[in-house]
């Protein structure tokens, strides 16, 4: 009993001193890094860009090609200027493994400890996104989404001024597909499905609203992202049905249930993806396949360059990241002008961007909250095995 | 009373009931015999899914095979059949041996670090992106219909190539004399060394059988569902475990009908109940649940009398 | 130098007989520790030496200088998270270590807790309660929690307990996945866990009005949480309740006919690990400003398993000791190069250590260096492009391994085939003996090098840090199933 009393005493003197010597000291924020927004950097030849992607992990497909995009950024900028170049500084998130936001957390201490980082690109998940923001926000640093479309990110005000994003929000995509389908596709009966993950059942609450506040019967159903056999649930789809809604992030998983579909005879119902499905694996399912999606432009001579040395391929789920780290990249070269920058600094540029003409289709200016000002999706339809726009 | 809504999902639960018996097959046989819980064991079965993936591209792709679509299709299951038997020797033999006298945790812990490494092993070697049987391109998506009962052929080649394994099995241990080994090793290990039984040996033609029978099932899904990746065995590998203790751990027959129950089960609470797709693990795992704290050992186990 | 242990009988009459009714192997214990020599015995010595609160003094106070030479950033990357992974650690050590019970689904409890404290201390509801009143709340709250899921322990053997608390983990991560569609009959529809959205925004801890806000703080809380457990579990464990719990993990029948209550021991463990995960995931659901679903879920739970396996089972320190295994060298591995030298750095050591005597070594490490020098320079003759690569981590070492290592252009088909000779080269060494298996390393090692230079190395925040974990594990339980402070215990069956 003594000894439990003395170890008592001890634990809260520690406790005590602890809490004196972390006042003095005067260190940053809560739960926070280490730079800090007003620390002038100077800016030399090479600048640092911070990358937040899950490089690993179940999401490593969709999050290398986030990646790729970014280091094409910094590929074409470093060729074409003399004077500067960039640098990537990538940490992984890992969203969706193992240790939950853990990984995200320490990535965005790495960057934000990190004494050359201006400005960060990422992370891809609406989750990390709230998780990392204290951190992020204690250092100082602003930080470009070219995916998280959660609706909240840039509404519940905690990260006003920091958080930009070069997609759409979900209320701007779920707004073009239930229009699409109400008003285009004039459909009565609709099965929505979502993944269980935070991005799919966002999207799919807020179209299931607005299809039944115009009439439409909807029926919710959900899957996980680890399953693979849809077969009961497509039993269960009755054969009335017009449209299966499946707001998901992997492409094959869209794939595999398209040609469940078929062979469970019900090739006639249509399907529509979200923008996480936009890929051809997706349409090749068949021509009754339609997809929402940032109206890219093939034509634009970025998606060119980059489809020719990455071997045809276009990887448009990591184009706006591309647009992101322009958008950073841009804002670090107008503030280090004079040759030093704060992070502050940065971060106002951020939000002063103007770029006219992006491969997004999209001129990039932000509202108040980190949102593009004009963000619109189009709807796709599959047309000999890729996506072409049809609204 | 929807009779086509019912018929559809019958099929679809027996289905994937036979990729999990087979599943099942494989842990009721090491658990009889050793009494572990191989958890390495869905990643066999990945890694079988895998094989077969790859032996299809060898023999030129799903779209133009260089040889005919059937012999393609049994060149998998035999790929698969093999290299995931001899992998599961290999696991046994490196893995568990040395732990035949350990406490009953360490080899636990040493199977759920060979699953950590062929599964990470796979991310390694074969990349996160997922990759497709497209099975309807190679043995057609041809649907037999009677009224409203639709199956195509990949759910028939899987519960008819189940059954026939199944069947091999049963022959194999109950009138082979290795077999007849196998049964005396899970009845009482020392008894069967002390009778000129190779434990050893036996034991690993039970990874062997075990092993490819997981293997076969990963081809099977591969071939019926689509889609193969490196996490694919950790959710197969917990609901054949859960129908293996269903049907009765270190019960053969047991595991059979176990994986006919969860698959039917899966199936029947994604298609009746409210939110079924979305907690269909629940309702799997509530079963088990129900069946344990009714029957304790399993439907077909025998109730284990501990002497001391 | 007793460790609690008491004396036994000594032999009346006949010496040279063995004892009837003593275990001579278990007996002879306390000599078998003595005989420990070199740095190993010293050290093991002297730890005994040290009482209970000099032990846990060892620990923390050179850990509560750590702010004053860590950064920040690292501060929190290293200290805060290895000290999280240590109080989960205990708990689990609790259910596992103590009771010997097989709980899989312990990783919800520490979600409970997060949960809980996001519940009473966030923006979710409006309420805002201080830490000294919420945490108490969550981990009694979560406490009890443990002892209804430990109810069905009572019927239950080993494995199937196992599989029961994995289905209560997982109805745990869906339950809270999807919690913000119920509604209550008489509440209506209530939010009550944010979905699959989390619950964000939970309040930084706050003690008797004074808020935890910086990582320096935050360490410090930590670090007290943990000297607290710690010292609570030492006196469970010296107590008639830890000695009970001990008969119970070593022989369930023999404690019950000992009048051992064995059902009341396993639920009590239950609610004692509960109560310890839910008191660390209200801490670290503060610490990362909100609860995920995804962040309870297995894969977390097995990182909790590594830490206390690797440290060994039934022992505190050990628990510590993995953690900061467990955390600090994936971190470590962040960077390339540093994985580039750990990875060399290790080769290097267990050759130094167990390659001996010291002329034998040497000669190793020659015969290894010409073997890839030799290696290299004929496949740069014939095959140019099997060496036209440069390495990607290394730093100082670039220089040498550039003429060292075969470096393929096209490394992915060469490097994938590699992979699986290494794994079979690996199993056949550790097959042979003497001379034999010194021979066969040489072209395993250099193969490992190529391996890792031109695949391993490129994954090592990913799949690399999870496969040496694997490997960690099998290799970790081949040669010391007890871990690296844990006792030995041998298995009467």
């Amino acid at each position: 009993m003594k000894k439990l009393i003395a170890l008592a005493l001890v634990a809260s003197a520690l406790v005590a001193t602890a809490l004196t010597v972390g006042t003095t000291r005067g260190q940053s924020a809560v739960r926070a890094g280490n730079g800090s927004a007003t620390t002038l950097i100077s800016c030399g030849k090479t600048r640092t860009i911070g990358l937040l992607a899950p490089i690993t992990g179940p999401a490593a497909s969709i999050g290398i090609l986030q990646v790729k995009w970014a280091d094409f950024y910094v590929r074409t900028y470093n060729a074409s200027h003399k004077k500067t170049k960039f640098k990537l500084m990538k940490a992984d998130t890992q969203l969706g493994g193992a240790n939950g936001n853990a990984e995200a957390l320490k990535s965005a201490q790495a960057i934000s400890g990190s004494s050359k980082v201006l400005g960060v690109v990422g992370p891809a998940g609406s989750n990390e996104v709230k998780g990392t923001t204290a951190v992020l926000k204690g250092g100082g640093l602003a930080w470009v989404s070219g995916s998280a479309t959660n609706t909240t990110l840039t509404t519940d005000g905690t990260r006003t001024g920091y958080f930009f994003r070069t997609v759409p929000p979900d209320s701007a995509q779920s707004k073009n597909v239930s229009h699409y389908i109400i008003s285009t596709l004039k459909l009565k009966r609709v099965y929505i499905i979502d993944d269980q993950e935070a991005y799919s059942t966002g999207l799919a609450d807020e179209v299931e609203q607005q299809l039944k506040a115009a009439g439409v019967t909807t029926t919710r159903d959900g899957v996980s992202q680890q399953q693979s056999d849809f077969s009961s649930l497509i039993a269960k789809i009755p054969r009335d049905t017009q449209l299966v809604y499946l707001p998901w992030q992997l492409p094959p998983k869209g794939q595999a249930f398209g040609q469940q579909m078929k062979t469970a005879g019900r090739a006639s119902i249509k399907l529509m993806g979200s923008d996480g499905l936009f890929d051809p694996a997706f349409a090749s399912v068949g021509s009754n396949v339609y997809d929402s999606f940032f109206p890219v432009q093939p034509a634009d001579s970025a998606i060119k360059a980059y489809k020719k040395t990455h071997g045809g391929q276009g990887d448009y789920f990591g184009a706006p990241s591309y647009v992101a780290a322009q958008v950073v990249g841009g804002a670090i070269d107008r503030s280090c002008k004079n040759g030093k920058a704060t992070r502050a600094e940065v971060r106002g540029q951020i939000r002063k961007t103007n770029l006219k003409k992006t491969l997004l289709g999209l001129p990039v200016r932000f509202t108040a909250g980190g949102d593009l000002r004009s963000g619109s999706f189009g709807i796709y339809q599959s047309k000999n095995g890729d996506f072409a726009r049809v609204g | 009373m929807n009779w086509s809504l019912f018929f559809d999902l019958t099929v679809s639960g027996l289905t994937l009931g036979s990729v999990y018996a087979l599943i099942a097959l494989g842990y009721s046989m090491v658990y009889g015999i050793l009494k572990l819980l191989n958890f390495a064991h869905g990643d066999v079965y990945m890694i079988g899914a895998f094989i077969g993936w790859y032996a299809l591209h060898a023999l030129g792709g799903p779209v133009s095979p260089s040889v005919s679509a059937w012999i393609a299709v049994a060149a998998m299951f035999v790929a698969a059949l093999i290299g995931c038997g001899l992998l599961g020797v290999v696991i046994e033999r490196f893995a568990y041996r040395p732990l035949r006298n350990a406490p009953r945790i360490a080899p636990l812990i040493s199977a759920l670090g060979v699953s950590f490494f062929l599964q990470n092993s796979a991310l390694l070697l074969f990349g996160a992106a997922f990759r497709n049987y497209q099975s309807y391109d190679l043995i057609g998506s041809r649907t037999f219909s009677f009224g409203n009962l639709y199956f195509g052929t990949p759910q028939i080649l899987t519960v008819s190539g189940a059954l026939v394994l199944m069947v091999v099995l049963t022959v194999i241990v109950a009138r082979t004399t290795v077999g007849k080994a196998m049964r005396a090793t899970s009845y009482d290990r020392e008894a069967a060394a002390m009778m000129g039984i190779d434990v050893d040996r036996v034991i690993s033609v039970t990874f062997f059988l075990g092993s490819a029978l997981a293997g076969a099932a990963g081809v099977m899904f591969g071939l019926v569902f689509g889609q193969v990746y490196h996490y694919m065995g950790f959710i197969a590998g917990l609901k054949g475990f859960t129908a293996a203790v269903i049907g009765g751990i270190g019960s053969i027959p047991g595991a059979m009908l176990g994986g006919l129950i969860v698959g039917l089960g899966e199936s029947y609470s994604t298609g009746y109940l409210p939110q079924g797709s979305t907690f269909q693990n629940l309702y799997v795992f509530a079963l088990l649940i129900a069946v344990i704290l009714v029957r304790p050992s399993g439907l077909l186990g025998k109730a284990a009398i501990k002497k001391v | 130098m007793t460790l609690g242990g008491s004396d036994l009988p000594s032999p009346a009459d006949r010496p040279d007989e063995p004892r009837v009714g003593v275990d001579d192997w278990v007996a002879s214990h306390e000599s078998r520790e003595e005989r420990k020599r070199g740095l190993v015995g010293v050290a093991a010595r002297m730890w005994a030496l040290l009482p209970p609160v000099g032990r846990l003094g060892v620990f923390v106070i050179p850990a509560g200088f750590l702010p004053l030479v860590m950064s920040q950033s690292n501060l929190a990357r290293y200290a805060i998270y290895t000290l999280v992974f240590a109080l989960m650690g205990l708990g689990l050590n609790v259910v596992v270590g103590y009771a010997g019970l097989l709980d899989l689904g312990y990783i919800a409890f520490v979600g409970f807790g997060a949960y809980g404290y996001g519940i009473l201390a966030s923006s979710q509801f409006g309420r805002h309660w201080q830490a000294e009143l919420a945490i108490p709340v969550v981990a009694l709250f979560t406490a009890f929690i443990g002892l209804l899921v430990g109810l069905p322990s009572r019927r239950l053997v080993g494995d199937y307990l196992a599989i029961v608390t994995l289905f209560f983990g997982q109805a745990f991560v869906l339950f809270v996945n999807n919690a913000n569609r119920i509604s209550f009959p008489h509440f209506g529809h209530v939010d009550l866990t944010g979905g699959s959205n989390g619950l964000a925004n939970i309040d930084p801890l706050n003690f008797f009005g004074y808020k935890v806000h910086t990582t320096t703080q935050y360490f410090y809380v930590l670090l007290a949480a943990f000297a607290l457990v710690a010292a609570a579990l030492y006196f469970a464990n010296e107590s008639r309740t830890g000695r009970a719990w001990r008969a119970l993990r070593e022989d369930p029948l023999a404690a019950e006919v000992m009048t051992v209550p064995v059902n009341r021991l396993k639920l009590l463990a239950f609610a004692f690990g509960a109560g310890i995960a839910g008191f660390t995931g209200a801490i670290y659901g503060s610490v990362q400003t909100g609860a995920f679903p995804g962040d309870y879920d297995i894969g977390l739970l097995i990182t909790i398993y590594a830490v206390v396996i690797l440290g060994g089972t039934g022992s505190i320190a050990g628990v510590a000791l993995g953690a900061i295994v467990i955390n600090c060298v994936p971190e470590l591995l962040r960077s390339q190069q540093n994985a580039s030298w750990l990875f060399y750095g290790l080769i290097l050591i267990v050759i130094l250590m167990r390659v001996r005597p010291w002329h034998r070594c040497l000669a190793f490490l020659a015969g290894l260096l010409a073997f890839g020098f030799a290696v290299h320079a004929l496949a740069a003759a014939s095959w140019p492009r099997l060496t036209a690569a440069h390495p990607r981590g290394g730093g100082s070492l670039k220089g040498p391994l550039e003429h060292w290592v075969l470096l393929p252009s096209h490394p992915v088909k060469i490097a994938d085939f590699a992979y699986v000779v290494l794994i079979a080269a690996i199993l056949l060494v550790t097959r042979l003996d003497g001379w034999r298996r010194l021979l066969a390393l040489v072209p395993t090692l250099y193969l490992a090098a190529m391996v890792w230079e031109n695949l391993l190395i490129q994954q090592t925040a990913g799949a690399t840090r999870l496969i040496l974990l694997g490997a960690l594990l099998v290799g970790l339980m081949n040669a010391r199933p007890q871990g690296l402070l844990g006792t030995p215990r041998v298995e009467i069956v």
